[in-house]
């Protein structure tokens, strides 16, 4: 991860209001997953934990994905019919 | 009584007039704002007090690129009258046990140094905050005493004194041009140390 310097990762202050741009920088490093690898590249991690993980994050992005499409489905609200079964 | 609206709306309903003192209904007369919904828009949004809640506020303030991220011209911009590529750099290395934050000029090139046992705390009070804070201020002064009035920071490494060092540089008088991240992050490493046994 080696980038030019003061382009990467830089969030400029506006306002001298420190505080959010550092909300902001740590919430882009957060979805990216960086400070994640960050805190796991600590210390080793065990093949059988990195077997164990990995699996959980399938089963968890399957769960998620039917979960999304269930919610969606559930909340559909634009249907040509507005009342379909009713006479 | 009842409102005129609700008693046309329970007339249609029954199909057939309903004698309105039949009804007993005393919520509806003490209720300021009878829609649920535009009381609730009304109130301030709920603030739980933890980092995180306001993250949608955040989204929307990345949606519309408030001038807030570098671009082509961004070595050459004016802060505070100097451009950015002259701005002297504050380096902070935050660590579990131990804050260190280095002033440099443009170049890199160290001028002052200060961590928090410097600073006189000793052992676990290193790695804490306050210590963090108590560092970036003294520092802070001591750089505006040698004539550093604008810098940007460059922080690497997670710990407790990521966000209060960065706090007390600001508190201590100087203007703060951007945050940089530096952090060490590598997707293939060499192996790192055991685990600890919990």
């Amino acid at each position: 991860m080696r980038h030019v310097a003061f382009i990467a990762r830089t969030v400029f202050v506006q306002n001298n209001d420190v505080e959010s741009a550092c909300k902001v920088l740590n919430r882009i490093l957060g979805k990216e997953g960086i400070l994640e690898q960050y805190r796991r590249t600590r210390y080793y991690e065990k093949p059988f934990q990195f077997r164990r993980r990995i699996n959980f994050e399938r089963c968890k992005a399957i769960y998620n994905e039917d979960m999304e499409r269930k919610i969606k489905f559930v909340l559909r609200k634009n249907r040509l019919d507005p009342y379909p079964g009713c006479l | 009584m009842l409102p005129p609206r609700l008693c046309f709306g329970i007339e249609r309903l029954c199909g057939f007039y309903v004698n309105k003192l039949f009804i007993t209904t005393t919520a509806v007369k003490f209720r300021e704002v009878e829609d649920r919904r535009l009381m609730l828009r009304s109130l301030p949004a709920p603030d739980e007090g933890t980092a995180g809640e306001k993250a949608v506020d955040i989204d929307s303030q990345l949606a519309q690129k408030a001038d807030l991220f570098p671009d082509i011209d961004t070595p050459t911009k004016l802060f505070y009258g100097i451009p950015f590529k002259d701005i002297p750099i504050c380096n902070i290395k935050v660590s579990p046990n131990n804050t260190i934050l280095c002033l440099t000029d443009a170049k890199g090139v160290p001028k002052l140094l200060r961590s928090c046992g410097v600073e006189g705390f000793k052992h676990t009070k290193k790695g804490t905050n306050i210590a963090a804070q108590a560092t970036a201020i003294s520092i802070g002064l001591q750089a505006l005493e040698q004539g550093y009035k604008t810098i940007r920071v460059r922080v690497r490494g997670l710990g407790p004194g990521r966000m209060s060092s960065i706090k007390g540089l600001q508190m201590s008088g100087l203007n703060i041009a951007s945050i940089t991240d530096n952090t060490r992050v590598s997707w293939d490493p060499p192996r790192p140390r055991k685990a600890k046994k919990l």
